[in-house]
């Protein structure tokens, strides 16, 4: 450990966080990829951008890493302003979607190159070496090649060959996207446990929702080149900020109602407060509501679709003009309903609804 | 539907031949480059070796008496004459390759970073020169090299010399036509290797802290090594045997092997030296070959040993 670094942890505060993005904007000639992107990580978390493809989620990584230089905005690590440090001296670790190996070099070549190029001495490159070999449970693979590994060791190799420099922040551009379904799952819980137990700051990208949830503290809903919402998975799924979000983050019904008198009244007669105005959107959760016998409310409807997914029942009603998804959890009692079966619909907690302005 | 039964004609030898070349196992798709390769190469090539180890008369165009004989090797094996022109003929090829390399590898490079025109206009640079015939681009050096040349009045000119200097008809006139003609062989090989390469590992290398420079020689450099082997070996190859750059630059008075040769066909109708500096030219090329392959593939070991 140098003495510059020694001093930096000394002063630094340990609630500053250790990445600010401010209004980091970018532009590929007119097209503007990325407006006024502002996020900020604490040491030791995991955040996750997370957004459809295209919206601008690698090129903001990138900005980060320092490949592409931002056209506004500031990009500051322990709050010093990185956007005019050159790529290889960024306090910065990349894992690359492919994982960009060195294909003319050993597990141990890849793993070593990083602290070979800081001029680092032998005897201290082989002890790291093989540290960071072990964190990753790839001991014993020092002398084979990139290609001679599976897709779930090479990702674990990309990870070590950055781990083993000690970044400040951590980059993972979909690390995930080149493995198997089932390997997926376990590999992001470990990738997880490792980042966690090293104490890393990470930003991790991904468009798949579920791994969202997985991996982070703290996840940034990305649109459009804009940073929607960052906030901690539960809220994030449970109160979306924005209809967006709530429409992109599991599975959610829209219900145009009336606002009066500081108050949305639900379709089923239930009322819930707002500080909106005239016409709104209302989210409900799928598993938010409940289906019931026809004649116990006044929500009535007709079930169009039914079906079993394991431990859970969908229904697709229809009511009036609307199609409602309801998700149930099966229980031998509760008569499931059939297609064509007429019902009435029921919101479970009417305060568990999200509000947003109809648009 | 209409089916349209086979004609029931008797078996095709021919089919089933075409089937075998098409698509049989083991050498049978080589057969017929074997056989072209035997009557071009193998046949000329054992008559031409045969020429070197014997004795012979020469009536009407017809080589009459031959006896075997190994008089004219032992005499070739002996002369310093011809041990001091084989060495010229390699210390040019050898110098001939490395500048090609040194002057290849940067436009390889240049190709490799540079946006679409510039890769397009290297392209364009690189590939022109071949339409033309060697002996014309020759011919062009002389042009420009020559007394009154377009070098010469220039430097005369702006009153850099006040003396047209001699270059053609020297070794120097020989190396630049050389590099010249050779360069577009040694870049080819260097693009289509760099173009295949992953731009990304540049990108991984700066992120782990290696300069443009580490990144160059760490990165770059070893995974070009294939594209500078192959460049190395044609460069080598068509330098070490070239015949129409030294004869037209150096003026008749450079003698390298193929020269050599050719003057001994053609003028002293020695054509049992000729056979015999043959076999060494082609010879003493296999082994400069060979040490390039091996030193190539001591640099991509790790292209070998793939799984599946
Ligand atoms: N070099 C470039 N020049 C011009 N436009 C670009 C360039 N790179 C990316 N873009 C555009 O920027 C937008 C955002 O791209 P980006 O790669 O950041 O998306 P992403 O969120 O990572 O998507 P994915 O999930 O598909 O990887 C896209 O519309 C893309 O077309
Ligand atoms: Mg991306």
């Amino acid at each position: 450990m140098t003495i510059a670094q020694d001093i930096s942890l000394a002063s630094s505060d340990k609630t500053a966080p250790v990445l600010r993005v401010e209004n980091v904007s970018k532009r590929f000639g007119t097209f503007t990829v990325l407006q006024s992107c502002s996020i900020s990580v604490s040491e030791g978390e995991i955040v996750t951008l997370l957004g459809s493809s295209g919206c601008g989620k690698t090129t903001l990584l990138r900005c980060i890493a320092g490949f592409w230089a931002p056209e506004e905005g500031m990009i500051l690590i322990d709050g010093h302003n990185t956007v005019p440090v050159p790529v290889n001296r960024r306090p910065v670790g990349v894992v690359f979607q492919s994982y960009a190996l060195f294909p003319h070099l050993t597990v141990e070549g890849n793993v070593a190159y990083g602290l070979r190029m800081r001029g680092v001495p032998r005897s201290e490159i082989s002890r790291r070496v093989a540290d960071a070999l072990e964190s990753v449970s790839l001991r014993g693979f020092e002398n084979r090649y990139p290609s001679q590994l599976s897709g779930g060791q090479q990702q674990r190799v990309a990870i070590a060959r950055v781990l083993v420099l000690e970044p400040r922040v951590l980059l993972l551009d979909e690390p995930f996207n080149a493995l198997d379904a089932k390997l997926r799952g376990t590999m992001q819980i470990e990738l997880r446990e490792l980042i966690k137990r090293l104490g890393m700051t990470a930003i991790f990208v991904t468009h798949d929702q579920e791994e969202a949830l997985t991996m982070s503290d703290r996840i940034a809903v990305m649109q459009g080149g804009r940073i929607e919402q960052v906030a901690p998975p539960d809220e994030i799924f449970d109160r979306p900020a924005t209809a967006y979000v709530a429409d992109f983050i599991g599975l959610s019904n829209f219900i145009p109602c009336k606002v009066r008198d500081g108050k949305v009244t639900l379709p089923d007669g239930q009322s819930v407060a707002t500080k909106e105005s005239d016409t709104v959107k209302v989210m409900i959760r799928p598993h938010n509501l409940r289906v019931t016998a026809q004649g116990t409310g006044p929500w009535q409807g007709q079930v169009r679709f039914q079906r079993n997914i394991g431990p859970l029942i969908e229904y697709i009603v229809t009511a009036g003009e609307a199609e409602i998804r309801v998700v149930a959890m099966r229980q031998d009692r509760t008569r499931p309903w059939s297609e064509g079966d007429a019902i009435s619909l029921e919101v479970i907690d009417p305060e568990y609804c999200t509000i947003y302005p109809a648009v | 539907m209409v089916t349209i039964s086979a004609p029931p004609d008797k078996p095709r030898r021919m089919d089933w031949l075409f089937d075998k070349l098409l698509s049989g196992q083991g050498i049978w798709p080589a057969v017929p480059a074997i056989i072209v390769l035997t009557v071009v190469a193998v046949i000329p090539f054992v008559m031409l070796l045969s020429l070197g180890v014997s004795e012979f008369s020469v009536s009407r165009g017809q080589i009459i008496d031959q006896t075997f004989s190994m008089r004219h090797v032992t005499s070739v094996l002996t002369d310093q004459l011809y041990w001091t022109t084989f060495q010229r003929s390699m210390s040019l090829a050898l110098t001939t390759t490395a500048i090609c390399l040194l002057l290849g590898y940067p436009v390889a490079y240049v190709f490799l970073i540079g946006g679409k025109w510039t890769r397009r206009m290297i392209l364009i640079l690189t590939i022109a020169p071949l339409l033309t015939s060697g002996i014309v681009r020759t011919y062009a050096w002389l042009v420009i090299l020559g007394g009154r040349g377009v070098l010469n009045t220039a430097m005369m000119n702006i009153g850099l010399i006040d003396q047209p200097l001699r270059i053609v008809n020297t070794h120097w006139a020989v190396l630049i036509g050389m590099v010249q003609i050779h360069l577009p062989v040694m870049i080819l090989p260097l693009i289509a290797v760099m173009s295949r390469h992953d731009r990304k590992l540049e990108e991984a290398s700066a992120n782990l802290g290696a300069t443009r420079m580490g990144t160059l020689r760490n990165v770059v450099l070893p995974l070009s090594a294939p594209g500078i082997g192959t460049g190395a070996a044609l460069v080598f190859t068509l330098s070490y045997t070239t015949f129409v750059v030294p004869q037209l630059l150096g003026g008749g008075n450079y003698l390298n092997a193929a020269t050599m040769i050719y003057e001994q066909v053609v003028y002293s109708l020695e054509w049992s030296k000729a056979s015999v500096m043959s076999m060494l030219l082609m010879s003493s090329c296999l082994v400069v070959l060979v040490g390039i392959a091996l030193v190539t593939n001591h640099f991509t070991g790790w292209t070998r040993g793939r799984q599946g």
